[in-house]
């Protein structure tokens, strides 16, 4: 079937051009000063408004109209506009270079109109952060964090204080695609989620997708969240890096051959270690606690038609107590592609993608010897094309073949240990897809994008297979050789979303989008730990299915500089997975048994303001919403609110451009607490106080707020080198946001029991950075 | 294995770093659902009365003490077609005459009460013995010199066993749960911490351990209480009652077990 597909798909690509007479134009834009490609750079034509595109994620763009003279004009963000006068009586390649500007010539040059492309674009549920931005919002111990920025956007919800887990639109955590560079980050959190694994130094740029995710993408039912790495200077060698109160970082980017190739080299470490020496506690004291990161990124373009880029991704956690216990996790990725124009219009990109994560836990004492690990790795081939076909198609269209194999867990031991070896048997499937989605400029009001998806699911032998009923009992077992089929799944995943522009600045926009899941995260702690096991869909476990709709209004004020927009949507969830009672997760070779099945709803209200341009500038986005869950053996089967729905949730942030060399900044967030269950009783059992419950999730935890500020101090311009201070201070009023709340006989009043409330971050928290490039 | 004790550590090691965190005590507006049956009941090989509790639970502001209650039929049978009937006591407070569990029997405990029969049924396992307790210094509290306690046995091979524990220390029972399966150690001479979290337990201690071997269903039961009971920041899987063996469901158990004590003086 999905031969047959792209069989079509590549038949499609080779039509012969519709419109005799047009032309076309390709090149790619990039930074003039760094020449790294910029990603969704516009290119109208001012003769024809309602024609234009955007360049791809390799800053490669392309646009065909009939022959004539035409003004070309390229935008980007934060850098001066570029027109091109072009005499089309042939086809033309137009690279162009961009030249950024700083925050203060934007306030100036008013000449440089913004543009309304969110107004204008199909695209919904999209969020693009640039990295100017992220750098500007403070944070926890000044450690600049993609993750915990992106939760600042509406829809879009912290997994607790802290945490670089999130939750879109009331999907779960693990139903996030976390893309750097193409290739899958299955635990972006480093030290239980209080840091991300991205490295903002090293990251170009940053797009998530809550709803409407375009057709290239799919495996995952809320979001995608894909972030591109920085190419590296192809120009000049520069090297800058900064020193925080928590880790130190360093980047070198320069050419390989310049104008052609570039390499950009970025590690990132932390030293909590030394805040343990300073313990009294000579346990602690011995006992190692850091992660570190490894970016490294080299591009060659060989001509105006073949490029290379090579990309890589190497972090770890190491956390140990000395003589004792230790423990490590991290993740690894490796993406090489090839781009390749076929034509001034067909763009290619051939991607082979390595991703793995894995973790070990250890136990240093003699009697207790073991070693257990687990890990997940991924190969994946991707084929991905674009082809511009007339001035108001674009298709895209491609393929992709993932290989998963995944270890859930090996303990190893000795002769001495209380403990037996113990290995639970690998498994092996494939995750495929074919796509084809087609951006269709109807006419100067309407445009629609709209795609399909087939995705199928192959869980593959060799090894055991065992099918289980509800309470858990084994119910049939077979064994499979190498390679051979256990079970498969497809799924036709449509995707559509349309605008339609009521006016120069206004539009409304709908869309509808199915997605499917086959790779499962199991972790029954709501905590970042490094022990996540994932499993593929079986025999048991269904693929998990995501209808979306959602709808919205549009519209940009005063030339526009100011945006607004509404949002609502509506999700159906299905084959969603909880635990049952008693569930031990962790090297368990009967794992699948533990599983209960249920359906979900959510649905909300996403309202966002944003200024985007001035010295002041920042957003207001809110969200009211609810997510619910049903299991049939849970809460009697009766709907019961996700410990991730949350009824409100405000963020407010602000960055003001004081003069050239200082800057301030701040955010403030208030959001519902989560839903908790809390007991309804208690009796004796064992001689122990024990509290009794009815229900699931029918309390919430106190409301969460905070408020952060941060500056930052340009250093005096230097011709060799530059540096600035960024300082922050985290939750400026000392809130205490309940963490936990727990239940015990009361320590004071005897033959009573009491409720505590746990804050991790009671306290201001402050911070500085000192940054240096030269 | 035990996890519990890995994620103690790690918890431990995440708040004693951050040093930010804090707690206090709240108050807080619970539900109220009061007044459902609870029933203990335990038939262990030790020759003795055994004994079976009914009671009720409470609102979570009351103080720590449960209605009993009384009135209700009780008696155990076996496989081998004895029925040992169960006279009430002190109120709520059900005993047997003196009978002793035996390895590989099937008990079954019936109790009526306000109408409704309550069944549970339970294998007793055969002993483990307990080979010894020893101590050591408590691997985080070790600068305070405080110790935590290990028990040793041999794990008969081939066969599935669970173990129970209860640490009492100077005769005060330790809060915490402690439960073992052998999934991961069949066959094998095991040493077990008993990593709690609720005392400190200083040289000059007497510390006494009872080792239960138990039935699947009640570890099942005493392992989900145990999940509950470490309730570390960040939160672990929702509560809920923990599986009974009893239908129709009420709260408790129903468990037959071996029971053997072992005592030392830390030093």
């Amino acid at each position: 079937m999905a031969k047959a597909l792209l069989f079509i798909l590549l038949s499609l690509a080779t039509l012969p051009v519709f419109a005799q007479k047009k032309f076309t134009i390709n090149g790619t834009i990039e930074d003039a000063a760094t020449g790294e490609k910029l990603i969704g750079a516009t290119v109208k034509i001012k003769e024809q408004p309602q024609n234009g595109t955007i360049t791809n994620a390799y800053g490669f763009y392309s646009i065909s109209v009939a022959s004539g003279t035409y003004t070309l004009v390229y935008t980007y963000i934060g850098y001066q506009p570029v027109e091109q006068e072009v005499v089309l009586d042939k086809s033309h390649a137009i690279d162009i270079s961009l030249h950024a500007k700083n925050e203060l010539t934007e306030v100036v040059i008013s000449s440089n109109k913004p543009n309304n492309d969110n107004v204008a674009s199909p695209q919904m549920g999209e969020e693009k952060l640039n990295m100017a931005q992220i750098n500007e919002v403070p944070v926890l111990l000044g450690e600049k964090d993609i993750l915990k920025t992106i939760t600042l956007l509406p829809g879009i919800k912290a997994a607790g204080e802290g945490n670089t887990g999130f939750y879109v639109r009331g999907g779960a955590s693990d139903q996030n695609l976390i893309l750097l560079d193409e290739a899958t980050v299955y635990n972006a959190s480093h030290f239980f989620g209080f840091f991300s694994t991205f490295n903002s130094d090293a990251i170009k740029d940053v797009t998530i997708y809550k709803g409407g995710m375009p057709a290239e993408y799919g495996g995952r039912l809320s979001s995608v969240l894909d972030v591109k790495m920085n190419d590296g200077n192809n120009k000049d060698y520069t090297v800058q890096g900064g020193l925080g109160l928590i880790s130190s970082r360093i980047k070198i980017e320069g050419p390989i051959v310049k104008d052609k190739g570039s390499f950009m080299i970025s590690a990132r470490r932390t030293y909590i270690d030394l805040f343990l020496k300073a313990s009294s506690d000579s346990t602690i004291k011995g006992s190692s606690i850091y992660f570190y990161d490894l970016n490294a990124k080299a591009n060659y373009h060989f001509d105006d038609n073949n490029a290379i880029y090579i990309s890589g991704y190497f972090g770890k956690d190491v956390l140990a107590l000395k003589n004792t216990f230790g423990t490590n996790w991290g993740n690894s990725t490796g993406t090489v592609r090839f781009n390749h124009l076929f034509n001034n219009r067909l763009f290619s990109n051939t991607s082979i993608v390595f991703s793995n994560y894995n973790y070990a836990i250890e136990d240093f004492e003699s009697d207790n010897y073991f070693k257990a690990t687990s890990q997940i790795t991924d190969v994946n081939f991707k084929e991905d094309l674009q082809y511009s076909m007339t001035s108001n198609h674009t298709l895209k269209f491609g393929l992709n073949v993932l290989h998963h194999t995944i270890a859930p867990g090996d303990i190893t031991t000795n002769s001495t240990s209380s403990f037996n070896d113990v290995s639970v048997e690998q498994r092996y499937g494939y995750e495929n897809a074919a796509y084809v989605s087609d951006d269709w400029r109807v006419n100067s009001k309407l445009t629609l994008l709209y795609g399909l998806r087939l995705s199928g699911m192959f869980l593959l032998g060799p090894g055991t297979f065992k099918t289980y009923d509800a309470a858990g009992n084994t119910l049939t077992s077979a064994t499979y050789s190498s390679g051979q089929l256990v079970k498969d799944y497809f799924n036709l995943e449509p995707r559509i979303s349309a605008s339609y522009l009521l006016s120069d600045v206004s539009s409304i926009k709908a869309s509808y989008n199915r997605n499917t899941q086959n790779i499962h995260l199991l972790n029954n702690s709501t905590s970042s730990t490094p022990t996540d096991l994932y499993v593929m869909s079986s025999n048991n476990i269904k693929p998990e299915i995501a209808d979306q709709v959602s709808t919205g209004f549009f519209e940009n004020f005063k030339d526009n500089t100011y945006e607004f927009s509404a949002e609502v949507y509506y999700k159906w969830l299905q084959n969603q997975i909880d635990y049952k009672d008693g569930a031990q997760l962790i090297v368990n070779p009967d794992v699948e048994s533990l599983l209960t099945y249920g359906t979900g709803r959510a649905y909300g209200l996403e309202l966002f303001f944003k200024k985007k341009y001035g010295r002041f500038n920042g957003w207001i986005g809110y969200t009211l919403s609810r997510t619910e869950l049903k299991f049939a053996a849970i809460n009697n089967d009766q709907y019961f609110p996700a410990t991730q729905d949350r009824t409100h949730d405000l963020s407010v942030v602000g960055i003001y451009q004081l003069n050239k060399r200082w800057s301030f900044s701040s955010d403030f967030v208030y959001g519902t607490g989560n839903a908790v269950t809390y007991p309804t009783g208690k009796y004796e059992i064992g001689g122990l106080t024990t509290f009794s419950y009815s229900g699931r999730n029918g309390y919430r935890l106190p409301s969460t707020n905070r408020l952060d500020i941060g500056a930052t101090l340009e250093g005096k311009e230097h011709k060799k080198y530059h540096s600035s201070w960024t300082f922050s201070i985290y939750n400026v009023y000392a809130h205490r946001d309940p963490y936990t709340i727990t239940f015990r006989d009361s320590k004071t009043v005897p033959n009573t029991t009491e409720a505590v409330e746990t804050s991790i971050f009671a306290t201001r928290i402050p911070s500085v950075t000192w940054n240096f490039k030269f | 294995m035990g996890t519990k004790k890995y994620k103690f550590y790690l918890v431990a090691l995440l708040i004693s770093i951050t040093a930010l965190s804090c707690t206090k005590v709240i108050d807080l507006k619970l539900g109220n659902v009061a007044g459902q049956l609870v029933i203990e009941a335990n038939v262990t090989n030790a020759n003795g009365r055994q004994f079976i509790q009914l009671s009720k639970n409470v609102p979570f502001t009351n103080t720590n003490t449960y209605p009993p209650v009384t009135g209700a039929t009780v008696s155990v049978t076996d496989n081998q077609g004895n029925t040992y009937p169960f006279t009430e006591g002190p109120a709520g407070s059900y005993y047997s005459t003196a009978f002793a569990g035996v390895a590989g029997n099937t008990y079954t405990m019936t109790a009526t009460t306000n109408g409704t029969t309550y069944t549970a049924s339970s294998v007793m396992p055969a002993l483990v013995p307990l080979d010894s307790l020893t101590f050591k210094k408590n691997a985080f509290k070790s600068t305070n010199n405080l110790r935590e306690i290990t028990v040793h046995y041999q794990d008969p091979p081939g066969i599935a066993n669970q173990y129970r524990f209860i640490l009492s220390v100077n005769s005060v029972q330790v809060k915490d749960i402690f439960v073992l399966n052998d999934a991961f150690s069949d066959g094998r001479y095991v040493d077990f911490d008993l990593v709690e979290n609720d005392t400190d337990i200083h040289p000059g201690d007497t510390a006494t351990v009872e080792m239960q071997c138990i039935d699947k269903a009640v570890y099942t039961y005493w392992f989900t209480l145990m999940q509950q009971q470490f309730n570390s920041p960040g939160g672990e899987v929702a509560p809920s009652n923990p599986p009974t063996n009893i239908t129709p469901v009420c709260l408790g158990y129903f468990s037959t077990h071996t029971t053997q004590r072992e005592t030392i003086i830390v030093r």
